[in-house]
């Protein structure tokens, strides 16, 4: 990782990259990548599959050596001293695998002893009371959910300063995404940074105070979480008990009608703020309304489409 | 300290149902081969008769020749030890190759490196814990050859029967060192088991027919088998042979460890190469 790029290391970053850059042969994985991350913050990292937030996450973690480019994680260098990073790093991969004829409790007590027993295991079996998971079966006969909850129970066990975690709660039904969510807050208010990447635009909304943006290997965004929401797209579908006037409602700021049906039914594509599109509607008479989250792909890259 | 001696424990207990299979294995057909010796014994003229009507190229296969495969030595030589190297070989191809390759291959090893371990602590630790495990199974083997020596005409020690197998060990820890070095360079794990299980099944052909050809057995001398030493005495031990393998083994490991430090762990095939495939040929439009 040879660059000429100076480092200062500070020491109010938890995560720190400058110019960070992977190919695999003639494909180009992670091209220029800066990013900075406070220690304190949950720092969401949004971009579709195959966008290089994966990649990302390996680098920092030294597990891939980048072409080129620093990065610094608790003012170290994972390539000078990757032991002193992961001694002091949770992990969550986003494929998962284990030695499936062990039990879940053999599982993580073996990764406690990978961390030389650093662990504490009455966190560990309130992590998975919480989590409601039993951890005496063998991982072969354990869901992929359960599997999922086996890796962030790993990742959380040894109460790391600093959370990588990649794609945190796929798999798990939303009770559960919740529950994991919920613990990411619990560790950073004890002080913990969190940086998770996800495709998913709510999850980051609920928890991530700033959020990155990768596509194509590419940081396209780093911005606040509030303000990425108020540029997001959002799909609504009204159904009116009668006929309305519903092309009145694309003549609103940020409104688009993407289709009706007659004068009960409409669907409309809103950017940012519904606030002028509700106190609308509150005059019409409404019998319906679905709202649908789109997908990152929707609503940002059509944002950002070049 | 810690850390390799985890990763070791770790390795060596995932590897006890091996040790168990093929040591218990090896010392069954101990305790079946030592005590037919004297039957063997009690018929020696028919037997060499018989043995006399084979080719040479067939006896060769077996490390011996007519006179001498009715001698104690001889028929441990012929019956015990000859292809020991090869059958025991398969246990050090399959550990070697998927020492390290076999947990990236399933998707393990990126979240096991996640943790402080360290990647040479890593390495070494998983090599020992391969040492470990072929000791525990020559050692297994041993006892079973040993064990009914006491009430056999074959004379000879316990002590005497550790000399073959203090060469049996190196020959596997040459397999089993080659094979993890190719899985670090080669694609696969598939690949690297069949190019040394290619090479262990070559040096055994080549050096048993060595005999027959001058060019073949020039070329056996690059072969490890061509080393392998089934003698019962240690005066009769040639060490430097012994020493020569353990060093090429020793090589072996420290290019594979070199390599392991520096390339990247895979995930799902992600920087992983492919052989070149040969180009295929065009397809002939069909004749209306």
């Amino acid at each position: 990782m040879e660059t000429n790029i100076p480092v200062k290391t500070d020491q109010k970053l938890a995560i720190e990259v400058h110019g960070l850059t992977k190919s695999y042969g003639k494909v180009r994985a992670l091209h220029w990548i800066d990013l900075e991350i406070h220690r304190g913050e949950i720092f969401g990292f949004l971009g579709p599959n195959g966008a290089g937030k994966t990649t990302t996450i390996r680098c920092l973690l030294d597990m891939i050596r980048p072409d080129g480019g620093k990065a610094s994680l608790l003012g170290i260098d994972p390539q000078v001293d990757p032991v002193a990073v992961q001694a002091c790093t949770g992990y969550l991969p986003g494929e998962m695998q284990f030695f499936e004829n062990l039990t879940a409790e053999r599982q993580l007590r073996f990764f406690s002893d990978m961390r030389n027993g650093r662990a504490e295991w009455s966190y560990v079996r309130q992590l998975a009371e919480r989590l409601d998971l039993d951890l005496k079966p063998q991982i072969k006969n354990l869901s992929k959910g359960n599997k999922q909850k086996i890796g962030v129970i790993q990742a959380l066990m040894h109460r790391p300063e600093l959370l990588l975690l990649d794609e945190p709660t796929s798999g798990l039904d939303p009770l559960m995404q919740q529950e994991v969510l919920g613990l990411l807050r619990e560790a950073n208010a004890a002080g913990a940074t969190v940086f998770f990447s996800s495709h998913i635009m709510s999850e980051v909304e609920n928890v991530a105070g700033r959020v990155a943006i990768i596509r194509s290997g590419e940081i396209v965004e780093v911005a606040d979480t509030d303000s990425l929401t108020r540029r997001a797209l959002n799909r609504l579908t009204i159904r009116f008990k009668k006929a309305v006037e519903v092309t009145d409602l694309g003549k609103l700021p940020g409104v688009q009608i993407l289709s009706q049906v007659g004068q009960t039914s409409v669907t409309l594509l809103v950017t940012g703020d519904m606030e002028m599109l509700l106190q609308a509607l509150g005059c019409l008479p409404v019998l319906n309304l679905e709202t649908e989250h789109p997908s990152l792909e929707e609503a940002f890259l059509n944002y950002y489409k070049k | 300290m810690n850390r390799l001696w985890n990763t070791f424990r770790y390795t060596y207990a995932h590897l006890r149902g091996q040790i168990l299979g093929w040591g218990l294995g090896l010392a069954i057909y101990g305790l079946m081969i030592v005590p037919m010796y004297d039957s063997m014994a009690a018929q020696q003229d028919q037997l060499q008769q018989l043995i006399a009507s084979y080719p040479p190229e067939f006896l060769a296969f077996f490390g011996g020749d007519a006179t001498s495969l009715v001698t104690p030595a001889g028929y441990l030589g012929m019956y015990a030890f000859s292809m020991m190297p090869i059958i025991i070989g398969i246990f050090a191809v399959v550990v070697g190759s998927g020492l390290i390759v076999g947990d990236e291959e399933r998707g393990r090893l990126d979240l096991i490196m996640a943790h402080p371990v360290g990647r040479s602590a890593f390495f070494f630790g998983r090599a020992l814990g391969m040492l470990g495990a072929i000791l525990s199974i020559m050692f297994l083997g041993w006892l079973g050859f040993s064990i009914l020596l006491g009430g056999s005409s074959l004379g000879f020690t316990w002590g005497q029967m550790a000399v073959p197998f203090l060469s049996l060990i190196t020959q596997v820890i040459v397999y089993a060192t080659l094979a993890l070095s190719l899985s670090m360079f080669l694609p696969s794990r598939n690949l690297a088991a069949m190019v040394t299980s290619g090479v262990m099944v070559a040096s055994y052909f080549v050096s048993s027919l060595a005999f027959m050809d001058e060019r073949l057995a020039t070329m056996s001398e690059f072969m490890p088998y061509h080393y392998f030493q089934t003698v019962l005495s240690f005066q009769d031990l040639n060490l430097t042979w012994l020493f020569t393998l353990l060093g090429a083994s020793m090589l072996m490991i420290m290019v594979a460890w070199l390599r392991f430090a520096r390339r990247d762990i895979r995930l799902s095939g992600e920087g992983s190469w492919r052989l070149p495939l040969l180009p295929r040929r065009k397809k002939t439009a069909p004749v209306n």
